[in-house]
């Protein structure tokens, strides 16, 4: 798996499109942007690679609908069945899109505080299962796994 | 020869020591070439606190031996062009306070892609005429994206014109708790 992450509007999406995809990829891009939900299973996909853009979302959600430990089992449980799809075929790539939302002030709801928190863990989750990691900067990418 | 840089983009956190750095590299530039130093400032005095702010950079400024000429405008920062030349460096201090007057300003057009196009247009503009331009910015984008409007296009618009900018830059610095680091280009 390779997570990419940054700052909001700092280039993310593009940078994978220019860097990582290509016309052979055979593109799966599923963007929480675009109100999909996150994926559980993704064994109905047959090769490619797989975009999942805008995992904070998803985690958000999550977070409005269970307690926070079962939020980080959920989404590691997800982690290890992407990770599992990805490894059990040569031709299969799964690129994690999550922006850092992680260095602003404490936010006043409790409910933001939550899904701060949350998203913070769920990443640390995330990159100790990820081959890769860059963090892009505007468009400038640092490789930092 | 060593190529001069056109421009130079300079961003990092709240007290980074991101103006401190860009001035002293303002300072080197024009102590190499010979060239004259130009500070356009944004800043709007508007309450107590951005009365001292300002008082503190104008103090810090003054007590430099290099002498500086001091350009106030918020918004229109090509105004000055006449006095600038390719012996001028000229630091724009900052892109954020300068978007703020753009957007959240009465008397000017705040309509996002109008605005944007304006910024970009006046610092190619002043880029062209002077030797470097030095532009500094403030690092606010890795906070939860607020759902409030306003601030969504605020920092959308931000996060636009830091992308272009550093595409454009000669050289990109993250400053770290007054430390430099560069993220594109080559020192001199």
């Amino acid at each position: 798996m390779h997570f990419v992450t940054g700052g909001a509007f700092n280039g993310k999406r593009a940078w994978v499109l220019k860097t990582l995809i290509t016309e052979r990829s055979n593109l799966s891009w599923i963007s929480a942007y675009d109100g999909l939900t996150l994926p559980n299973d993704l064994t109905h996909i047959q090769e490619g690679t797989i975009v999942l853009e805008g995992i904070e979302m998803w985690i958000k959600e999550l977070t409005t609908n269970y307690p926070i430990q079962q939020c980080r089992n959920l989404w590691n449980d997800r982690l290890i069945k992407w990770s599992q799809w990805e490894h059990s075929h040569g031709n299969r790539n799964v690129i994690l899109i999550g922006t850092d939302t992680s260095k602003g002030i404490v936010p006043l709801e409790k409910e933001d505080r939550t899904w701060r928190d949350v998203t913070g863990w769920c990443y640390q989750d995330l990159a100790s299962k990820s081959d890769q990691i860059d963090v892009i900067w505007y468009g400038i990418k640092q490789k930092i796994k | 020869m060593e190529e001069t840089p056109s421009l130079i983009f300079i961003t990092g956190g709240v007290r980074s020591g991101k103006s401190s750095f860009a001035e002293k590299t303002a300072i080197q530039l024009a102590k190499k070439s010979g060239a004259h130093l130009h500070y356009i400032a944004t800043g709007v005095p508007s309450d107590r606190e951005m009365r001292k702010r300002i008082q503190n950079h104008q103090q810090q400024r003054q007590e430099s031996i290099i002498q500086w000429q001091t350009w106030e405008e918020p918004r229109e920062i090509s105004k000055y062009s006449q006095h600038f030349s390719e012996k001028s460096i000229i630091l724009l201090d900052c892109l954020t306070t300068l978007l703020n007057n753009h957007l959240f300003s009465t008397e000017s057009e705040s309509i996002p892609d109008t605005v944007e196009k304006a910024i970009i247009n006046e610092i190619d503009s002043l880029k062209d005429i002077c030797q470097t331009l030095v532009i500094v910015s403030n690092e606010v984008l890795n906070e939860s994206v607020q759902d409030n409007a306003l601030v969504y296009t605020y920092k959308k618009l931000l996060g636009k014109l830091h992308q272009q900018l550093v595409q454009q830059t000669d050289q990109a610095y993250l400053v770290e708790s007054g430390i430099p680091i560069l993220m594109k280009g080559a020192k001199e």
